[in-house]
């Protein structure tokens, strides 16, 4: 029973530091800033448009080039506050936008949130292109008073090819924003 | 604890095995398994090997503690687990670098310089192949774009579906600036053709653009945008866009090879992640393996060197006496034969300690058996050996050789004979018996005439030898029959002093009064010289016949039975009443302690021991001149001590030892009976006298008796 006791609080401790060593590297990531967020209503309709800021370093460029696509998600919440209870998710969607290299054609294919498709000879333009997103469309209830819009943009690595996935010690892939807030 | 360390260990290494087997399936097959499990599987093996290690540090630590605390087997354990865990380390170590530079020159190799070439040379020419029909269209295009910009606006459509035919193109639209249609011609009927990207017009409108356009990932499509030049510069800009399938044969293979160069160049660009992933998995594998084996090392070592520190601690115990001790039988192997074998020596052993602890106590018995019989006897008996060492003796001989009753042990028997005078006869004797019968084992008993402390001591000396074949011992059994001898002489005296008084007491009084008779008869009738003669013959009878009658008396007197009347006496009062006698001497000091306890003795009888011993001195006083008796009453432990001392001329050294018979007297009048008389009265009162000589001059008695009332 003794023996159990020091086992369990060997295999706790060991599980707290990994836990610890996970947030650490967590932290490490390539952040994303959410900036000119634009709210343009249609009736019950809302367009949304921003602009981001994405640190697309040389290895990321390196790896567009050789043909591995990047996958960006954004995350779009519409959540009740409250001040005592809990906050309340009312909707929530995901859309994705990527930037690919097709080395027959030799351009940057950029499809949007939307499913638009655009090509780039450069891809300083095909990333200066993934930088905004436009008309990301979604609805809302009439009366949204204590409402916010929570949007959070990251790079899906569960689409970069299994090898970049796996390697939890390269943190090149690790692009995440911070949670933007904004009122409805 | 152990039984459960075991199973531990084996849950954790199937634990472990079934985690790899899931990781290499993962890495092997990316699509089986997904990132997030992976992670999943990643950390769990993580987890295992950080639990392996702490396991193992509890292990060692306690392995140490043992160490430390000298745990019998722990040393052994410890070696044991070193060269286990170190045969297991290097071959895994070795097998491990091997494998590691094997994976890395493996994935090296898989991206060959000339299947990279290869690959390159497929996409180019399949660029070179698009680029052709880019130029074909191009020059197609901007033909039509030409015509249509020189025609009329009514023949627009006759001329865009002529050349459009003409040059075997599939779709041709005249946009305007806003992306609105203005003439369509194509192969298939009613098309409605979709809007182009505003940004394509744009560059369309500038100059010839094309691109390629994928439709479903099922056939893919050249666009090209011309702008048409009008002849009429204030009509609107107008884009031409045509639309032609590359045949599917070229486009299927040049999407192919675009695919495969994709993979190929993903690959290549993640060949480190897949070095790292795979070394990470690899040295996963050799973790769990060797802590696996590490851990597995402490159970085989404990379970090797358990029986091993069992038998030691057994041993131990066995050594201190404890035969309960039994080994739990293990196993049918070498060590569980040797463990059979020590637990039947150990009961063995216990038998043979039983019986032998038995003997001993039978022997001890016997030993204290005879030590009880020899300490209480009264005769001396000792065991020496040829060289006259004494190897045992009792208290008795103690006594009688050192007046003590400290050891002798391992003395020198001349040591101790020279330090108890008179009895050199005694060592003489035994020295030459040993000496003469060296081959005779004859056993001998000589008597002894010895003077200890100035008395004459009677002592029969035996001498046995044993019959040892090591080493020749003798048993002396020395015997003081002294007073046996006394008692016997006193008995014989006391015959004689009955009979004596018997037979000349009865004839005295017919004597006296005969010769008082004659005087009174003839005193008369003879002449007055006879008549003096006659008077004084009947005065000498008369005188010797009341001698007579005295010293017969006193016969009687020594010869009485013992028939004494004790009653509470005090001694000192006693004393006081008798010197009183003597007053007029002035010679007697008599000094005493206080409280002189009651002694329960004959008053008359004690008072005649006090007058005969003054009378004594007194005797003894007679040419003194300055004649001292000294009488000390002393109170002693349970008896009264009563010591008489004179500073007369003394008793000699020939009848010192023998004063206490009758007809041993040192004076030249007396019947040499008073001092026996006194000896004989104290025997009677259970008490004990004693006489010896002063150093200078004098003598000194000492009586000791016994105080209380009954």
């Amino acid at each position: 029973m003794l023996f159990f006791k020091k086992i369990s609080v060997i295999i706790i401790t060991i599980f707290v530091a990994l836990l610890i060593i996970d947030r650490f590297y967590q932290s490490e990531v390539n952040e994303i800033l959410i900036k000119d967020v634009v709210i343009n209503a249609k009736e019950n309709i809302r367009y949304l448009n921003f602009k981001q800021e994405i640190n697309i370093d040389s290895p990321i460029r390196k790896a567009i080039n050789n043909g591995i696509p990047l996958v960006f998600k954004v995350i779009l919440k519409i959540v009740k506050i409250n001040d005592i209870l809990p906050n309340k998710t009312v909707s929530k969607e995901i859309r994705y936008y990527q930037i690919e290299y097709k080395a027959l054609r030799k351009v940057y294919k950029i499809k949007d949130i939307n499913g638009k498709k655009y090509e780039y000879k450069h891809i300083d333009e095909a990333i200066k292109k993934i930088s905004t997103v436009e008309d990301f469309e979604f609805s809302i209830i009439d009366n949204h008073i204590n409402h916010e819009l929570w949007l959070n943009v990251s790079l899906e690595r569960k689409k970069l090819p299994k090898p970049l996935q796996v390697n939890y010690f390269d943190r090149t892939w690790y692009m995440n924003s911070n949670k933007s807030i904004h009122k409805l | 604890m152990k039984i459960k360390l075991k199973y531990l260990i084996t849950t954790a290494a199937f634990i472990g095995i079934a985690l790899l087997i899931l990781l290499a399936k993962a890495i092997s097959n990316s699509d089986l398994i997904s990132s997030d499990s992976f992670r999943i599987l990643l950390g769990l093996n993580i987890f295992f090997i950080c639990s392996l290690i702490g396991l193992i540090g509890v292990q060692i630590f306690q392995l140490l503690q043992s160490v430390k605390k000298e745990i019998t087997g722990s040393r052994l354990t410890l070696r044991l687990v070193l060269s286990f865990a170190l045969m297991g380390i290097v071959p895994v170590l070795i097998v491990y670098l091997v494998s590691v530079n094997f994976l890395t020159k493996s994935i090296e190799s898989w991206f060959d310089v000339k299947v990279e070439s290869a690959l390159e040379g497929g996409l180019t020419l399949g660029q070179k192949t698009i680029d052709i029909l880019m130029s074909d269209i191009e020059l197609k295009g901007k033909s039509i774009a030409y015509s249509i910009g020189n025609a009329e606006v009514d023949q627009r459509n006759n001329i865009l579906t002529d050349l459009r035919a003409k040059f075997g193109i599939q779709d041709a639209v005249i946009f305007d600036q806003d992306s609105l249609i203005i003439e369509v011609s194509s192969e298939r009927n009613n098309l409605i053709p979709p809007i182009p990207n505003i940004e394509d017009l744009e560059r369309g409108s500038r100059d010839f653009f094309g691109k390629i356009e994928e439709t479903n990932g099922e056939q893919i499509f050249l666009k090209a945008f011309i702008p048409i030049i009008s002849k009429n510069v204030m009509s609107k800009k107008l884009i031409l866009q045509l639309t032609q399938p590359i045949p599917p044969s070229i486009a299927n293979l040049a999407l192919s090879v675009e695919s495969v160069y994709d993979e190929y160049q993903q690959l290549t660009y993640s060949r480190n992640s897949l070095k790292i992933i795979y070394i990470l998995t690899l040295t996963l594998v050799l973790l769990l393996a060797l802590l696996s084996s590490v851990a597995a090392s402490f159970v085989i070592s404990r379970k090797f060197s358990s029986p091993l520190a069992m038998l030691a601690d057994a041993t131990r115990e066995i050594s201190k006496g404890n035969y309960k001790k039994i080994i739990s039988e293990q196993g049918k192997d070498e060590l569980g034969i040797l463990i059979k074998s020590f637990n039947s020596m150990t009961s063995q052993l216990e038998q043979a300690t039983k019986n032998s602890e038995k003997d001993r106590e039978r022997l001890e018995l016997a030993r204290t058996f005879l030590e009880t019989i020899l300490a209480h006897l009264t005769t001396g008996v000792i065991v020496i050996d040829e060289k006259k060492i004494i190897r045992l003796n009792n208290v008795s001989a103690s006594k009688m050789l050192q007046n003590k009753e400290s050891k002798m042990n391992n003395k020198l028997m001349s040591a101790v004979i020279s330090d108890n005078k008179g009895f050199e006869p005694l060592y003489e004797f035994i020295s030459t018996y040993i000496v003469d019968n060296k081959e005779n084992k004859k056993e001998v008993s000589q008597e002894f005439k010895l003077y200890k402390d100035n008395r004459e001591r009677t002592i029969m000396l035996q001498i046995t030898p044993l019959n040892d074949k090591k080493n020749k011992t003798y048993v002396l059994v020395i015997d003081d029959i002294s007073e046996v001898t006394e008692a016997q002489r006193h008995s014989a005296w006391g015959e004689i002093a009955r009979r004596l008084a018997h037979e000349i007491k009865n004839p005295l009084t017919p004597i006296q009064l005969s010769a008082e008779r004659i005087q009174h008869k003839f005193g008369n009738k003879l002449n007055k010289e006879d008549a003096i003669i006659l008077e004084r013959s009947t005065n000498t009878i008369v005188n010797q016949v009341n001698s007579l009658k005295i010293m017969v008396n006193e016969f009687a007197e020594y010869a009485r039975p013992p028939k004494i009347q004790k009653d509470q006496i005090r001694i000192d009062n006693l004393i006081d009443e008798v010197i009183e006698l003597y007053e007029i001497d002035k010679i007697i000091d008599v000094k005493k302690d206080k409280n002189i306890p009651i002694i329960y003795a004959d008053q008359n009888k004690i008072r005649q021991v006090i007058i005969n011993l003054i009378e004594n001195s007194k005797d003894a006083l007679k040419d003194s001149k300055k004649p001292k008796i000294r009488i000390f009453i002393k109170k002693k432990v349970n008896e009264v001590e009563l010591i008489l001392e004179d500073n007369g001329i003394g008793i000699s050294d020939e009848i010192i030892g023998r004063i206490f018979e009758p007809y041993v007297t040192s004076k030249k009048t007396g019947t040499g009976l008073g001092l026996a008389i006194v000896h004989k009265i104290i025997e009677e009162h259970n008490g004990d006298i004693k006489i010896e000589r002063i150093r200078n001059s004098g003598t000194r008695v000492i009586i000791k008796l016994k105080s209380g009332r009954r």
